[in-house]
């Protein structure tokens, strides 16, 4: 009885919430944990031999998993991501890795994006205007971390990636982890050429932010836009495939 | 009439429909549509209660791409401003409704009033539904429709047949035919692959539906688009039925049998079974062509998913060289390791079972393996004293066979989140046969012969042994607190003939011969039990504290009997001993860690103490030789290690350990071994642990953007006590020269490396450059005849690389690598020398035409040494053609040639301590191979650019 009343609680709460929670603004902190799979990154670059891919799996298929958190920060109108200090798997404790530069921050009142982006050994100032991305909308819906989403669908020729998101009906806020944004709703889940990188938000409080949203220390890096930033990852997964290397090493997914 | 009418689904039933639908194309074609409109309408539920807040999105109706989104205001109404006029599909969202979607023609105004949409509420039950299954029947992924087979349901036993013909927009006929969206489909895949015929119909008919998770119908490329390899914008509908999980399973396996010239001849073959839980392999190979096991593509394979091998080493705490964890290497004879000298036959086979299923681990293994070796070796030796010197040239026939069994074990359970349980056994059952004919040819110091000293050795060893161990981990609740216990046991019994025959021919004013006889028993027994505990404490989220306890026990047995067979097998007491040694190793430490953004430091200090006891008695029972000895060592053993990272990928890493280690047990033997009686081997029961400061400090950096690296490193071992093998050498009436050795502790020895490694490219993706300088500086002291040598030797050297992929069908390589080797004795400073070792290569993969390629390599070695005139080259030419046959290219036909030139011998020189050597083996040379192999997989017909992974 108790089960079953926890299974419907959240139905509940949001039927009889979802017009108070509007009526307030929203914002919060969500905590993503992030899944590597490298294997099945492997799996899904299209040059690399049908064999090889196979022994991939068959030798490695099964261990092959790095996990991570990373958090973002919301309001209405601004959100800011970065990678998080706590350490997702428990065997890493006592073991700090030195992290990339990384924030992504999204302004929607001005509509556009800061982000401090460190791939291929540089740092790169992206500033931009917001664009729309490509999201076909799905007639799927899952509940994650006690919020009601619904399934969007892009794919992502740049770097070659099927993406398969999960926004939530109840955060009114057009953005997600990493960069993934421009939906109705927060996303909350997503996950990149069947299970190679899997996010999806752990925790969600919703509270009063301070400070967590000002913009970080001014970063030093290549001011560049956003067709810039695509072209140096287009030139890179050129030089891979032509090298024949996987291309996630290097760049952040 | 309306600019929007409701959804088209409704006005299908009206029988008017046609007529309408051409009264609305004559409208809208009549009608000058505006360019820009303003969408607007009020979301209620069906009661006309206002729903705020609802999300309102504008989709294209082709491929519901999102094209504009809104939220409805606390009244219910919203509206799109200014979007393009174009048909939408609206689509509305409330949580407890079900999702609306209306389809939008242009509007013919400039706004366009959907007045009030009503959304229908859904039973929390049913939202529950909804949700919780997430399961839609149909999904639309750019061009790929997929259906979710277990939302249609067919009556148990039907066939993949049966379930298609449920599904919408998909028609089966009499005959089995399938059509999707009106489209014949060509091709039916199971899992992405044919489903062993061409015919689409083989999978539906003979599949049943209960092992099918999904249906996915996509366009293809033609069958001829995909052979060209250009796109004629033709494309054909295929359908992938993907397995569920369970029923997911696959096989795979090759052979291959060749035969050369010179009777050479090479089979080998391999079988894997497996699913997403359980992998089941088996291997077998049999050669005379000196691959002793097999490579490391074809063990990959074999061991699957537990061929990386285990950090699991249970002996927790920081270690002489700081290492967290080391990776317990496997030594099951699987790989080959055959090291370049004689001619072997080899036979080997075993299976190997791996189950995981995310919470347990567990593998087991069998392999046996075994090699006769045939190995025929001519060695110069040259040694030097404090006055003169002596050389010994020595011929030597050696046959051996080794065989092992070996099988290993290793479970991994996780009990629940913070527990884990680790056990692992493996165990080996080996035999060793030896036989070992030498000729010793001694010559004075001026080179004038003086004896020829004859050996005539067997040996038979037969042994297992045993490691095991348990390991468990457990987390706190508190995050980074957590304790790691283990025990384990380690056994080893051998039981060995020994029979040797020495004739000692003297070529002095009068000519004699002496002659040795001995056999001897030996019967060895070693048994370990260890054990160690680790604790870790958070002391914040920087500091980190760890307590570990390291315990181990060794008991030792030796009962060696030595009896002289031309005196009627008489015991030879003096070479007799029976002794019990135990070594008790304990140690007590603790490190302070600080962990933060690339910042990893720890340092620690452990107390240790060995003690070593032991008694040695002629033979069992019989009264001691001397007092028991028992000696107990405590040393206090610090530890320093520090990693850092930089922003650019530049890493640095120091580390400082003091080590201390007991002593092997031959070292400790106190009776000699004087199976060639030139050479006697003393042990020293009063030998004492090494002890050493040993400092390695590395930097590394590397560019992801060109993939370029390079790094130094360097470590420096400086001995308080070493061990060393002293040298007394003395003529001897009844055997000539005669050199004994004995290990003694000495201090002062020491060793700097310095190693470094380069790649980068030159032309991006076509040359890339590598290769690495290195030096070793090092010096050993040694008494001889008394006297203290230092011997330094000091190595420079390096490796350079180029490496050319000018096209995907063809990369060719050029390496170097010098090797020079500075020998300086402080007894004889004249005897300083220098030994030169290079190699330069080359080597070339062409693929000259679809499935024909040719793989070519060249090596030229080149040995010297100028004190002794030696100056030798060896070329070594190997090549081969092969082609892939058929349409999967599962068949291979192979020609090889191995040492083209027939040129191949095997060439080593060395110097240490006050002597320097020189073997010349024959191995293998010349010889032509075909072979034919075939692989279930089928072998890829491109030449690899990357073989690392």
């Amino acid at each position: 009885m108790h089960t079953y009343f926890k299974k419907h609680l959240f139905l509940y709460i949001f039927l009889l919430a979802a017009t108070g929670v509007y009526s307030q603004q929203m914002e919060g902190t969500v905590r993503y944990l992030i899944v590597h799979d490298w294997t099945k990154k492997m799996l899904a670059v299209d040059y690399i031999s049908k064999q090889r891919l196979e022994r991939i799996a068959y030798m490695w298929g099964n261990d092959s998993e790095w996990k991570q958190y990373a958090n973002l920060y919301f309001s209405p109108t601004r959100t800011k991501y970065e990678d998080s200090d706590e350490q997702a798997d428990a065997d890493d404790q006592g073991y700090a890795w030195r992290k990339d530069a990384y924030t992504i921050q999204r302004d929607f009142e001005t509509n556009t994006l800061h982000d401090v982006i460190q791939m291929l050994g540089k740092v790169y100032l992206v500033d931009d205007t917001l664009a729309a991305p490509d999201w076909k909308i799905m007639n799927d819906m899952k509940e994650v971390a006690g919020h009601v989403c619904m399934n969007a669908f892009r794919d992502d020729t740049l770097k070659k990636q099927k993406i398969n998101v999960w926004f939530a009906l109840d955060i009114p806020v057009p953005s997600g982890p990493e960069r993934f944004g421009g939906l109705p709703g927060l996303i909350l889940e997503v996950d990149v050429n069947d299970g190679g990188m899997l996010i999806t938000a752990d925790k969600i409080e919703l509270k009063k932010l301070t400070t967590e949203l000002d913009p970080p220390k001014k970063a030093k890096g290549k001011k560049v836009n956003e067709a810039a930033y695509e072209d140096v990852i287009r030139k890179h997964m050129l030089e891979k495939r032509k090298a024949e290397e996987p291309p996630f090493w290097g760049i952040r997914y | 009439m309306p600019a929007y009418f409701n959804n088209p689904d409704c006005m299908k039933k009206s029988s008017l429909l046609p007529l309408l639908l051409l009264l609305l194309a004559s409208h809208l074609l009549s009608a000058q549509n505006p360019t820009k409109t303003t969408i607007k309408g009020l979301v209620t539920d069906t009661l006309g209660v206002e729903l705020p807040f609802a999300t309102v999105m504008l989709l294209n109706p082709k491929d519901t791409t999102l094209v504009n989104f809104t939220r409805s205001d606390e009244k219910g109404a919203f509206s799109f401003k200014n979007v393009r006029n174009a048909p939408y599909l609206l689509k509305i969202s409330y949580i407890g409704y079900l999702p609306l979607q209306q389809y939008l023609n242009p509007a013919a105004e400039e706004t366009a009033d959907l007045g009030t949409v009503k959304m229908k509420p859904i039973s929390t039950e049913l939202m529950e539904v909804v949700i919780r299954t997430a399961k839609a029947p149909l999904r639309i992924h750019g061009d790929t429709i997929e259906y979710d087979a277990s939302t249609f349901k067919v009556p148990p036993g039907s066939t993949v047949e049966d379930l298609l013909r449920r599904l919408p927009g998909i028609e089966v006929d009499a005959d089995g035919n399938i059509r999707a969206q009106g489209k014949d489909v060509k091709r039916v895949y199971v899992d992405g692959k044919m489903f062993f015929s061409d015919d689409p119909k083989s999978a539906t008919k003979n599949l049943g539906a209960e092992t099918i998770s999904k249906v996915q119908v996509y366009d293809e490329k033609s069958e001829q688009a995909k052979l060209t390899g250009v796109d004629d914008g033709k494309k054909e509908k295929a359908m992938n039925l993907e397995m569920k999980e369970e029923f997911k399973k696959g096989s795979f396996g090759k052979i291959t049998a060749a035969v050369g010239s010179s009777d050479r001849w090479a089979a080998r073959g391999n079988y894997n079974r497996f699913n997403t839980k359980q992998q089941l392999s088996f291997i077998g190979f049999g050669n005379n062509i000196n691959q002793t096991g097999v490579n490391w593509e074809d063990y990959g394979e074999f061991k699957g998913q537990s061929t990386s091998g285990n950090y699991d080493n249970g002996d927790f705490g920081f270690n002489s060289n700081g290492d967290r964890y080391y990776r317990t290497g496997s030594d099951d004879g699987v790989i080959n390791n055959f090291d370049g000298r004689g001619f072997t036959k080899n036979f080997g086979g075993g299976s190997n079972f791996n189950y995981d299923n995310k919470k347990a681990k567990f593998n087991l293994s069998y392999f046996y393996n075994q090699t006769d070796l045939q190995l025929d070796q001519f060695g110069y030796r040259q040694t030097f004293l404090p006055e003169g010197n002596f050389s010994n040239s020595d011929t030597t026939s050696q046959q051996e066979f080794r065989g092992n069994h070996s099988i290993g074990t290793r479970f991994e359970k996780d009990l629940d989140s913070n527990n884990v349980l680790i056990v692992k056994a493996n165990a080996r059952l080996s035999k060793n046969n030896k036989g070992y004919r030498q000729s010793q040819l001694f010559f004075d110091d001026s080179a004038e012969p003086t004896n020829r000293l004859g050996l005539d050795n067997d040996n038979d060893l037969d042994a297992w042994n045993l490691n095991s161990a348990a390991i468990f981990r457990h987390r706190f609740k508190k995050k980074g607190r957590s304790l790691a216990l283990s025990a384990g046991y380690n056994g080893n019994q051998s039981d060995g003939i020994e029979n040797s025959i020495s004739i000692n021919r003297f070529f002095e004013a009068q000519t004699f011969t002496q002659q040795i006889r001995l056999l001897n028993t030996n019967n060895n027994l070693t048994n370990q039990l260890k054990s160690s505990a680790l604790f870790t404490e958070p002391l914040s989220k920087k500091w980190y504290w760890e307590t570990f306890l390291n315990y181990s026990q060794v008991h030792n047995q030796v009962d060696r009997q030595a009896t002289n067979p031309l005196f009627n097998n008489d015991r030879v007491d003096s070479l007799s001993i029976f002794y019990n040694q135990d070594t008790r190793y304990q140690r007590a430490g603790t490190s302070l860690r600080y962990s933060y953004k690339g910042l990893n430091a720890t340092t620690g200090l452990a107390m240790q103490q060995i003690n070593l006891a032991g008694d040695y008695a002629r033979q069992e029972g019989r009264p001691l030789l001397t007092n028991p000895v028992d000696r107990t060592f405590n040393n206090l053993v610090p530890n320093a290690d520090v990693s850092y990272e930089f922003a650019n990928n530049l890493n640095l890493n120091f580390n400082y350990g003091y080590g201390i280690t007991a002593p092997n047990l031959n070292d400790l033997q106190p009776v000699p071994n004087i199976n060639n009686p030139a050479f006697r081997i003393e042990g020293n029961p009063n030998l004492s642990p090494e002890r050493q400061h040993s400092l390695s400090f590395n930097v590394n950096k590397w560019n992801p953007a060109n993939f370029s690296y390079f790094g130094v490193g360097t470590q420096y071992q400086l001995y308080d006590s070493q061990i060393v093998y002293n040298q007394t050498i003395e003529q001897i009436d009844s055997i000539g020269i005669r050199t004994t050795t004995r290990p003694d502790n000495v201090s002062g020895g020491n060793s700097f490396n310095l190693y470094s490694w380069f790649n980068f490219p030159i032309i991006k993706t076509k040359l890339t450059m590598n290769g690495g300088p290195n030096a070793s500086f090092g010096q050993t002291p040694a008494f001889v005849n008394g006297v203290l040598n230092e011997t330094r030797s000091n190595g420079y050297g390096g490796n350079i690389g180029l490496n050319l992929t000018p096209g995907q069908k063809l990369i060719m390589g050029l390496s170097g690598d010098l090797n020079f080797n500075d020998l300086k004795y402080s007894i004889q400073k004249e005897q300083n020398q220098r030994i030169q070792n290079h190699t330069a290569s080359a080597s070339i993969k062409w693929q000259f035409a679809d499935k024909f390629f040719l793989e070519s390599n060249f090596n030229y070695s080149f040995y010297r040494n100028d004190r002794f005139g030696f100056n030798r080259a060896v070329p070594l030419w190997n090549a081969s053609v092969r082609r892939l046959l058929g349409k999967s290219n599962r068949l291979e036909m192979r020609l090889a040639a191995f040492d083209l030139l027939n040129r191949q011998v095997n060439i080593s020189q060395t110097g240490t301590q006050n002597y320097v050597t020189r073997v010349i083996s024959n191995t293998l040379s010349q010889y032509f191979m075909l072979s034919v192999s075939y692989n279930v997989r089928g072998y890829e017909n491109k030449v690899n650019k990357n073989n690392w992974w």
